[in-house]
Order: C-alpha cells, then sequence, then structure tokens
C-alpha cells in the first residue's frame, strides 16, 4: 500500500496545489486569508477570555495563539477531511487511485496552511520578546510532524465513515467545537485538574490534542523544550489514531464507488 | 510456473458481482433510526460466475445489451468496484479511458491540467516531463496550451484529455465507449493511434456498442448476456451471432405483446413464463446450430445458390490472382421484407477480413425483396496472393440486422506465375535510367 502512493506522489502534489491555488479564488484578499483569518479568531478569543471573563496569564494573546493555529489544522483536517471523499466523487466512481490519496492531499494542503501560519506565529512571538531556545526550535519539526500524523488518523477516520454515513458531516461540526474546549487553548491544563473530579481528568488526558498542544507552548511561549512524557503520550496517541485510521479506511474503502 | 502466468494480462476467475437495490434508502441518522424498515433492497447480481483469460497483446471488444454487466466488468478490471466473490488478476500498469479529464481543473492552463490528469494515472513528474512534448502535439493544442482550460471548446478539451490518457504507455488499455472523441479527422487519428499501440503488444479491453469498432481493431469478441458470456470468438461470428439472437429475441417479445392483448390476462400469465422458457430454450439451440455453421439471420429471405466464376458464366472457383471474379447471389423470398441490403465480405482462411462492404455502405437505395432474385458483384482484379479465400454474403436489414448472413458460403482459391510475396498484389509499374541522377 505505502509503495503505490509513492508511485502516486504526483498526485499528492498536483492536488494539494488544486486545493491550495482554489481555496481563496475569488476573493478580493485572495491569499492573505491564510493570515488575516486565525489573526481575526485570535482577536475573538482574546476579546472574549481576557477583557470580558478575565484571567492572569502573562502575554495571554501569545499563549492563546500558540494553541490556536495547531488547532485550526486540526479541527480542518477533522470537519474538513470528512467531506474529502464525498467531494471527489466524480474521481472515485470514474478512475482507479489509491483512496488514501484523497485525504493525505487534503490533511498535507491543511498542513501547508498551518505551516504558512507560522510565519505571523513566529512574527508575533518575536514582537512578544519570548526567545525560543535552539534545542526547542528542533524539537518544532517533530512536534508538527506527530501532529500531521494524528490528523491524517482522523482525516482517514472520518472521511471513510462519513461516505456511509452523511450525518457526520454535521455532527462533527459540534464535536470539533466541544474538542476545542476539551483542550487546553484558552485555559490551562492545570485549571481542569483542579476543577474536574479525579475520573474525567483522566478522560480528559486522553485527548491527543493536549499534549500537542501543550508542546507547542513549551517551545514559543515558555521558550524552553517540551517534556519528553508530552512528547512520546503525543507520538503514542499520534500513532494509534493513524493506524486506526488506516485500518478502518482499508477497511470501507472497497465499496466508496457503489456508495457515493 | 510463474512464466505461464505471466502470460496473462487479465485473469477473471469466477468473479461474481451484485449491487444493492435499495427501494427507499434513508442515508441520515433519522430516516436510518425511524425507518429501519425501509431499508429493505433486493440484490441485484449483475455478474454470475465469469471466469475469462486475456492473453498478452490481446485486443478484446465486450459486447451486449444495455445492462448486461459489460461495463461492470471492465470497472471490476479498473479496481473501481470489487468482486463479491472471485478474483481478478491484471498485471502490469492500466490505464482507464472510462473518464476523460478527470481531476481538470477549469482555471488552470492546458499543460497544468496535463500534470494533474496524468498524475491520477500514477505517473510520476519526471514520467510526464518525457511525454508531455507527445501529448500537447497529439492534442493539436500547441498554441493554446498555456491558457486555461475553460476558455476551451469541448471538442479541444476532449482532445487534451484523450491525449493524455493514450500516452500513458499502459500494458493495459481499457476503453468505455469513448471513440466518439472530437472531429472526424481526430477521430481518425485516435483510432490509428490505437493501432499503433495495439502493435506495439499493449493489452486492451473496449466497451462499445459500435460493432464495426470493434471489428475493425479486436482480435477477440466476448458476448456478456444476463451476467455470463455467452459467445466468445472472432468479433465478425460473434457479432453476427450478438445480432441474430437480438433481433428473435425481439419477435419473441413483439409477439408475446400482441398475444396479450388478445387473451385473459390472468391465463397467459403462467403460459406465458412456461411458453418463453420454451422458446428461449428452442433460440438458444438454434444459435447454437448457426453459429457452428457460421450462418445466421431471420431467415425470411435465404441465399439457395451462389455461382463463382469468370465474365463468361464459366463456374471457377480457382483463378489467378489478378483476373476478374464475378459472384451471383439467388434468393429467395418467404416473407416479403423493406429495407433490405446486399453484401459481400472476403476472409482469408487464417480469418484476415481482406474486404467487406455492402449496398448501403456504397449509398444504394435500399431494396424492397417481394420476390425471388439474385444480385451480382463483379471484383475487376482480384488481387490476393495465392491461398484459400473464404467468401461470404449476406442479406441484411438496413439497421444491420441479419436475415441471412452465411459467412462461409463460398470458398476460392488463387494461384500465380508470379512469385511476388506478402498479402495483396498493389498494381504497379516500374521505371528504369541509367543517364544518372539529374540535377
Amino acid at each position: 500500500m505505502f509503495k503505490e502512493i509513492y508511485k502516486y506522489r504526483e498526485m499528492i502534489y498536483t492536488m494539494v496545489r488544486k486545493d491550495l491555488r482554489g481555496r481563496y479564488k475569488g476573493s478580493v484578499l485572495g491569499f492573505l486569508w491564510t493570515f488575516i483569518n486565525p489573526l481575526l479568531q485570535l482577536v475573538v478569543y482574546y476579546f472574549v477570555f481576557s477583557m470580558i471573563l478575565g484571567n492572569n496569564i502573562p502575554k495571554f494573546y501569545l499563549y492563546l495563539f500558540v494553541g490556536l493555529i495547531p488547532w485550526i489544522f486540526f479541527s480542518a483536517s477533522l470537519t474538513g477531511g470528512s467531506i474529502s471523499i464525498i467531494a471527489q466523487k466524480d474521481l472515485i466512481k470514474k478512475i482507479y487511485f489509491p483512496r488514501e490519496i484523497i485525504p493525505i492531499s487534503y490533511v498535507t494542503s491543511c498542513f501547508v496552511n498551518m505551516l504558512l501560519s507560522f510565519v505571523v506565529v513566529i512574527a508575533v512571538v518575536i514582537f512578544s520578546g519570548v526567545m525560543p531556545s535552539i534545542l526547542g526550535i528542533i524539537c518544532l519539526p517533530a512536534i508538527m510532524l506527530v501532529e500531521y500524523l494524528l490528523c491524517l488518523g482522523m482525516a482517514l477516520i472520518t472521511s471513510a465513515l462519513t461516505v456511509y454515513f452523511r450525518d457526520l458531516e454535521h455532527i462533527l461540526g459540534i464535536v470539533s467545537m466541544a474538542w476545542m474546549y476539551a483542550t487546553p487553548i484558552c485555559y490551562p491544563a492545570s485549571l481542569v485538574v483542579e476543577k474536574l473530579p479525579e475520573r474525567f481528568v483522566f478522560l480528559y488526558n486522553l485527548n491527543p490534542m493536549t499534549p500537542i498542544v501543550e508542546a507547542y507552548r513549551a517551545v514559543l511561549y515558555e521558550g524552553g523544550i517540551p517534556r519528553m512524557e508530552t512528547l512520546l503520550s503525543a507520538t503514542a496517541l499520534g500513532a494509534v489514531f493513524l493506524i486506526i485510521g488506516i485500518f478502518v479506511f482499508r477497511k470501507l474503502n472497497r465499496n466508496f464507488a457503489e456508495e457515493l | 510456473m510463474p512464466e505461464n502466468e505471466e502470460q496473462f494480462a487479465i485473469r477473471v476467475k469466477n468473479v461474481s458481482k451484485g449491487f444493492k437495490i435499495y427501494y427507499d434508502k434513508g442515508a441520515s441518522l433519522k430516516e436510518r433510526l425511524l425507518f429501519r424498515g425501509r431499508d429493505k433492497y433486493h440484490e441485484r447480481v449483475v455478474l454470475k460466475d465469469i471466469s475469462l483469460d486475456i492473453k498478452r497483446g490481446e485486443v478484446i471488444g465486450l459486447i451486449g445489451h444495455n445492462g448486461c454487466g459489460k461495463s461492470t466488468l471492465l470497472k471490476l478490471m479498473t479496481k473501481i468496484l470489487y468482486p463479491d466473490s472471485g478474483e481478478i488478476e491484471v498485471n502490469g500498469r492500466v490505464s482507464s479511458l472510462l473518464e476523460l479529464g478527470a481531476g481538470f481543473h477549469p482555471d488552470m492552463s492546458g499543460r497544468e491540467n496535463i500534470y494533474t490528469n496524468a498524475s491520477i494515472f500514477g505517473l510520476s513528474k519526471k514520467e510526464i516531463d518525457r511525454r508531455l512534448d507527445a501529448i500537447i502535439s497529439f492534442s493539436e493544442l500547441e498554441e493554446f496550451i498555456d491558457n486555461p482550460v475553460r476558455t476551451y471548446s469541448s471538442g479541444m478539451y476532449m482532445r487534451l484529455a484523450f491525449s493524455v490518457a493514450i500516452n500513458v504507455d499502459a500494458d493495459v488499455l481499457l476503453i468505455d465507449e469513448i471513440l466518439a472523441v472530437g472531429d472526424t479527422n481526430f477521430q481518425a487519428k485516435c483510432f490509428n493511434k490505437l493501432q499503433e499501440i495495439k502493435s506495439n503488444g499493449t493489452t486492451i479491453v473496449i466497451v462499445s456498442h459500435s460493432l464495426n469498432q470493434i471489428e475493425s481493431i479486436c482480435n477477440r469478441s466476448i458476448w456478456i448476456h444476463d451476467g455470463g458470456i455467452k459467445a466468445d470468438g472472432f468479433p465478425n461470428d460473434v457479432h453476427m451471432d450478438y445480432l441474430t439472437f437480438m433481433s428473435k429475441l425481439r419477435q419473441i417479445k413483439s409477439r408475446e405483446i400482441e398475444e396479450e392483448s388478445n387473451a385473459a390476462k390472468a391465463e397467459i400469465a403462467a403460459r406465458k413464463a412456461a411458453k418463453e422458457a420454451k422458446e428461449l430454450a428452442r433460440l438458444e439451440e438454434e444459435r447454437r446450430r448457426e453459429a457452428a455453421r457460421k450462418r445466421w439471420g431471420s431467415r425470411e429471405c435465404s441465399i439457395t445458390n451462389i455461382y463463382a466464376g469468370d465474365l463468361q458464366g464459366n463456374d471457377n472457383r480457382v483463378i489467378r490472382v489478378g483476373d476478374p471474379i464475378k459472384f451471383r447471389i439467388d434468393y429467395r423470398v418467404d416473407i416479403p421484407i423493406k429495407d433490405a441490403v446486399f453484401g459481400i465480405g472476403i476472409f482469408r482462411a487464417d480469418g484476415m477480413y481482406v474486404y467487406g462492404t455492402n449496398t448501403r455502405i456504397e449509398n444504394f437505395k435500399k431494396f424492397d425483396l417481394e420476390k425471388d432474385g439474385s444480385f451480382t458483384i463483379v471484383l475487376e482484379r482480384y488481387n490476393m496472393l495465392p491461398g484459400k479465400y473464404i467468401v461470404g454474403f449476406s442479406i441484411e436489414y438496413g439497421d444491420g440486422i441479419p436475415v441471412d448472413y452465411w459467412k462461409t458460403a463460398c470458398e476460392i482459391e488463387t494461384y500465380s506465375e508470379v512469385s511476388d510475396v506478402g498479402s495483396v498484389r498493389l498494381d504497379h509499374t516500374w521505371e528504369f535510367s541509367q543517364d544518372g541522377i539529374e540535377q
């Protein structure tokens, strides 16, 4: 399977390119939206969680932003990924290629988008005066890779399931929102440990995005390096989701052409 | 034995495939939960236990009426669909021309779309680079190749798409009813390209309703009927078999409709089923007999006698290469028919189709046959080199359905005093000069 996907690498490349070019087609600001959109989201969350609710986290805008950008990547993979197969149904019904190509291309294009947003993230980090350590910077690609694998796993699962069960597309919108609040993006994880009963904390820690967001934050907000156990649990959870994703997709993809 | 396996391009082993036809399918959660009873479906079996081996380099035509399962079989070969049981093995790179222009983006240029489209066939950047010039020149779109595809006419669009698909250099090429691309000029070009691909040893499988297309390119034709293989062999034989069967089937059906309006409804239902089974069995029997004799048709009229010989009227079936030959075909009319077409077909003993024509191709008016008669055709110079030739004659309806298509009606042999070689003598003259080359 991997060999075949490798053979079709040019298809991934052209699909990613097509997706990135087509995404903001016709809009006045065009590609600038890649940067403007997360910045506007930042403003909204900052307004609610800092001005209205209030908290005493220093440089809250940076704290928020460093978690928000990776989250947008994840949530796009989850919700957008779910309809990626359906969106390409003409292709699937008419021509053979390894079906995995579609979610892979979609997640990759979201990933490229995140990398572009990181230009803004780096600018904000420099503006805030935080000085990331060299070792931390070296860790960054590894964290991104782990997140990529996790997102790919999620997209494989949701894209295949949505073919058989279209409601998932709408359900995932709400799941994605809830998931965001279940991830320490707008608040520190320590708050959850304080306020929730113990057995919920266990569930909370199963969230694969928690260690990933914390790892980003360790590098870009605290200017240090992620803790070993954070990295390990992120990698383990990412791998588990990817394996489940591959398995589910393999199982379901044989009947795509008939179901679509 | 691996070597033995390798000589097959496609092996289909006991493959069955059915589709679930939902009467009223609920795709959403609410419908699934509330109306579980509605999720009823019946399974329509499209292919029943089909087995079929296609050797490397064979060019196969799949024929059959609509819904017989031929397109499904093609889709199984491309792995768009998977069989319910059985196995399909395809060796080598597959290119399918089921969908032309897959993944084309209207805002991208022709050149960029070549990359997109070719990448879907699994080509790498390097492989596409190498083919780019060939693709562009085949499409004849050199001037427009950097314009966005949305500015193309639909003919240009199809030309570009076809050029990509056909330049993939597949080992196995699967084609579904698409040789109707662009203007006649481009069609001819596509056809020649297919001939070229064929001569390179590529295995080709074509689904088409155009029996003529299949006859001119395929060396084997497979007739799929009700999910099974009904006949498999030399295209022309299979096609005549097919056409005759279909026209007889139509007659049975129309007779039934007539009867239905005469008799009481309840009574006929049972009688009809029994009768249909009997008629079908008889038809099948007749079909086999005809196929064995290579003579097909509905036989309202029959060929009764064939004269072959020189222009003076001496019966002679052994002739010298280059001499004229005259055929006179007598026929009997049992039931008058309208719009008949007379035809001739000549085959070499090894099955090569030497020549065929008929009065429709040559734009004669159609004939209404009311009483017995004959037709004559003279070949002014029979230039086929020495060998045995089988000459067939046909009376058909205007739409190609055979009335009496007798493929092995007569046999002629040719001899020659000159031992030139090849298959056909081309009329020629020589000129010699030793004056040196004039400047």
